[in-house]
């Protein structure tokens, strides 16, 4: 079996993931703050107004990045990849993934790009992003992208969750989601690497996998 | 009266009697032509749109299940606010804990409301459903907003016990409290109704909405909530006297704390204020005189529907969820994170032991094959 580098991620890939872990590590550590302002501030620097409006700037990427990632999965000239998070190919795929992970079997299929417990929850991600971005404009005051409405255009957000306080709690919970998805993500990622050998974890920085294929 | 648009000396000599300045009177007709939206040379008119409600009953007003704190915050003052003596005027008629008429000549008052028909509904407290947990007169609750309701034309629901049903209603709720806006729906009654949330409703707000309505003959703009957009626009947050602390950073720790003297933002306090929408830092209590964070005490939220059981912890920043299924156990939006992570971490460090015990990561040739 002979192995060669081969290129998993372009350039515009491994931006898109960078930008999304800093927006991702903005709006936690702002969002903590906002929940909990847990450093004093004073009158010099306004604390709590930065930490709201790089909260605001993060949302914002975040949200971006949520449409340009859509866009690449699309139109992608690298490697449009739509086809890999077909939600029921993937679910029927759960028992043979799921079954290697858990070591009930030795092996697994052979998957193009995404494992299918990878896919979903890629694809949870950006649902939860979307869950993030309504609740977040709906305790937004303000015009979000300068002319939607906020919190006007997202009362319906509100009266279905019912009311602020609820609407408060989903969007902290969908924080906290991230925060779980990271730690399983990077631990995945470091695993995979340790076990197939395949500079997994380095790809995201280097764009280059490697990949077994036989002769 | 000569002229339709000009109060009469008699009224304003009865409102002397009462204690309120001729001056004090049209000032305040001005500051409630501006809080409408009108301009101050509306003051003249809705003096006379008092003036001439007070010619007929105009208004009737009917406590139900609540601790009369409405009724109280009117009543309670030291000098009466203009509020205060226009709303005793409007509608001293028939209030069932201040009139002085009692028994049958009570009712009769009402019964002759009723037939004239054409007022404005006020209710005070929430409308219990369970059988005998509520009664006036032999008559349950329910039975006796249904007779007053039919003949109204407008309905305001004051105080968070009429709108929704308030502290009675909170959990458990034993007596099956109900809002006004649930009761028109059970008894399949269409009216205009207005929710005027707080706990006990501002005066001002109240006559606010009445004097509206004799102007102009309609209710004002209206939130989801039901509640008029004019006093319910704005979360208290966004005019809150302490917000250039909270933007500094500046927050109260502890009760009795240096930083409480210094008027620091309560929002650590578990202040409810940005989620709350009334205009309560702008109007305040008690003839403009204070309000609660003003006075030092985290907003409750009593603005907003349900706030009883949503925000109980009062001081608690985010008070805690139900977890469905669970009964009883509660736990904040932090808690259930902080364990998901924690169970996350746990699987994460099994899994990797697993992992190294199957021997996958030992295979040179990598494990999947």
């Amino acid at each position: 079996m002979a192995q060669k580098l081969t290129k998993t991620w372009s350039l515009g890939y491994i931006i898109e993931h960078w930008t999304r872990v800093i927006a991702i590590a903005v709006l936690t550590f702002t969002g903590f703050y906002i929940h909990w302002p847990f450093i004093a501030g004073g009158l010099e620097c306004l604390l709590m107004s930065w930490m709201r409006f790089l909260h605001f700037v993060a949302a914002y990427v975040l949200i971006l990045g949520l449409v340009v990632r859509v866009y690449m999965a699309f139109r992608s000239t690298f490697d449009a990849d739509w086809k890999d998070f077909g939600i029921i190919r993937n679910i029927k795929n759960i028992p043979d993934s799921l079954g290697y992970h858990l070591f009930i079997k030795g092996s697994h299929k052979d998957y193009r790009k995404y494992d299918p417990l990878q896919a979903l929850i890629y694809l949870c991600v950006a649902a939860v992003i979307v869950v993030a971005a309504f609740t977040g404009g709906a305790l937004y005051q303000g015009n979000i992208f300068g002319f939607i409405q906020a919190p006007d255009s997202f009362l319906w957000v509100t009266a279905l969750l019912g009311g602020e306080s609820a609407t408060r709690l989903v969007h902290i919970l969908s924080m906290w989601f991230f925060i779980v998805f990271v730690l399983i993500h990077v631990y995945m990622s470091i695993m995979t690497t340790m076990v197939n050998k395949d500079k997994t974890l380095t790809s995201i920085l280097t764009g280059y996998k490697l990949k077994k294929f036989s002769k | 009266m000569a002229n339709k648009d000009e109060v009469s000396k008699q009224f304003l000599d009865a409102l002397e009697f009462r204690g309120i300045k001729r001056r004090d009177f049209l000032k305040y007709c001005g500051a409630t032509a501006i809080l409408l939206g009108f301009s101050e040379s509306f003051a003249p008119k809705i003096a006379a749109a008092i003036e001439n409600a007070t010619k007929r009953q105009p208004v009737v007003w009917l406590n139900f299940a609540s601790d009369s704190g409405c009724t109280e915050a009117f009543i309670k003052a030291t000098y009466p606010s203009p509020a205060q003596v226009i709303l005793d005027i409007l509608s001293v008629d028939y209030n069932e804990t201040i009139m002085a008429a009692a028994g049958k000549q009570a009712e009769e008052i009402l019964v002759k409301s009723r037939q004239e028909g054409g007022y404005i509904l006020i209710v005070e407290g929430g409308i219990p459903t369970k059988k005998g947990h509520g009664m006036i007169g032999n008559k349950e609750m329910l039975e006796v907003f249904k007779e007053n309701a039919g003949p109204a034309i407008a309905i305001l629901a004051i105080g968070s016990c009429a709108t929704t049903g308030g502290v009675p209603a909170a959990k458990p709720n034993p007596s099956q409290i109900i809002g006004t806006a649930e009761a028109l729906k059970r008894l399949g009654i269409s009216k205009p109704l207005v929710n005027l949330d707080l706990c006990p409703v501002n005066p001002e707000y109240l006559v606010g909405v009445v004097v509206n309505f004799l102007l102009l003959g309609k209710i004002p703009d209206l939130d989801h909530f039901g509640r008029p957009k004019m006093f319910y626009g704005q979360t208290i947050h966004d005019n809150c006297e302490r917000r250039a602390h909270f933007d500094a950073g500046r927050f109260v720790e502890v009760f009795g704390s240096k930083e409480e003297s210094l008027n620091y933002c309560l929002y650590k306090m578990g202040c409810k204020g940005p989620m709350t929408w009334s205009a309560c830092p702008k109007i305040q209590y008690n003839d403009r005189t204070s309000w609660c964070v003003k006075a030092g005490g985290p907003c409750i939220g009593c603005a907003e529907p349900g706030w009883t059981d949503k925000f109980a912890g009062f001081y608690e920043r985010l008070p805690g969820v139900k977890i469905p299924g669970m009964d009883g156990v509660e736990a904040g939006a932090d808690k259930i994170g902080a364990i998901a992570a924690a169970a996350t971490a746990a699987g994460i460090a099994l899994h990797a032991v697993a992992t190294g015990v199957s021997g996958r990561i030992k295979d040179k040739d990598g494990g999947e094959k």
